[in-house]
């Protein structure tokens, strides 16, 4: 096993930087995922509220 | 089993959510994996050094993004020809990620250029190309999104995405059509692979996690856009209550 070296035998900026990038673009995309799927089970949740309620009312 | 049922949004909307842990689960194991062999197990390179681990999430980020974007044109295609409404809501989920892992594939390229070229860009056939890709997603998710009416929308990104897929063939080949400052392939399917072993298995199961990740969050956002269009309909809201 080798242990690296954190300054990537001076390469560290472009190596690190690339993984940071990456791990900035997972998060992002899980962020705003998670956003729009909260947004979305809302939505769902309030019409199915709304349908139960149209259906108390119209029997 | 009839598997046809699943073409159905409202049905595949709970096997979706199923679905999604046994790809998630495993995506983020391989992250593990791969980024150990990858820095623990895989020696320096010879000429590039330690500079080369870009390589670990730099080629599965290309290999995706292109990837990615025939499924696209696939399912986009599917949806158009057949009316499937659940292929065209997969290629719309499919775009975003797409596009994601084609610019996370322009940047880290941007960060191993820079110490092995002496520059972050250079209008190279390969970079290029893979630009346009960029574009041509962005594209596609901009059109769909700028046409009010789902179906519509679905009709003009097919026909973008179709189109666009011609792009592939010449990113993948640019390196040997065009003498190009970017690298050849390194891994060709009929060939012994050109790299140490353990450089070679720490690329495959990045490969893996980024592929099981991208499954899993198409899944998701499926789900999100599933409920977008079919929130009217009562069928669904009775069938997922």
């Amino acid at each position: 096993m080798n242990w690296p070296d954190l300054s990537m035998g001076g390469y560290g900026f472009y190596v690190w930087g690339s993984y940071l990038f990456a791990l900035l673009a997972i998060v992002w995309e899980l962020v705003t995922l998670s956003y729009r799927k909260r947004a979305r089970e809302q939505e769902k949740t309030a019409q199915q509220v709304l349908r139960g309620t149209t259906n108390e009312t119209t029997s | 089993m009839n598997l046809y049922k699943y073409a159905s949004p409202t049905n595949f909307y709970p096997l979706a959510g199923k679905m999604i842990p046994w790809f998630a689960t495993p995506a983020g194991i391989l992250f593990g994996v791969g980024l150990f062999v990858g820095f623990f197990i895989a020696p320096p390179d010879f000429q590039q050094g330690d500079a080369y681990r870009i390589m670990f999430i730099h080629v599965p980020a290309a290999w995706l993004g292109m990837f990615l974007y025939i499924l696209m044109a696939i399912y986009a295609g599917i949806g158009w020809a057949f009316n499937a409404r659940l292929a065209s809501m997969m290629a719309s989920s499919i775009s975003i990620t797409g596009a994601m892992f084609t610019f996370l594939s322009l940047v880290t390229g941007a960060f191993w250029g820079k110490p092995t070229w002496g520059t972050w860009w250079v209008w190279d056939a390969r970079m290029t190309s893979t630009l346009i890709l960029l574009f041509l997603y962005i594209g596609f998710i901009s059109l769909q999104s700028s046409i009010d009416d789902p179906r519509r929308a679905d009709r003009a990104g097919a026909v973008l995405a179709l189109v666009g897929v011609i792009n592939v063939p010449i990113i993948y080949f640019s390196v040997q059509w065009w003498n190009t400052l970017h690298q050849g392939a390194t891994i060709r399917i009929l060939q012994k692979p050109t790299i140490h072993g353990s450089m070679l298995w720490a690329m495959l199961i990045m490969l893996a996690a980024c592929w099981l990740y991208s499954v899993a969050v198409v899944l998701i956002r499926v789900r999100c856009i599933i409920v977008e269009r079919e929130q009217n309909a009562s069928h669904f809201v009775e069938a997922t209550v």
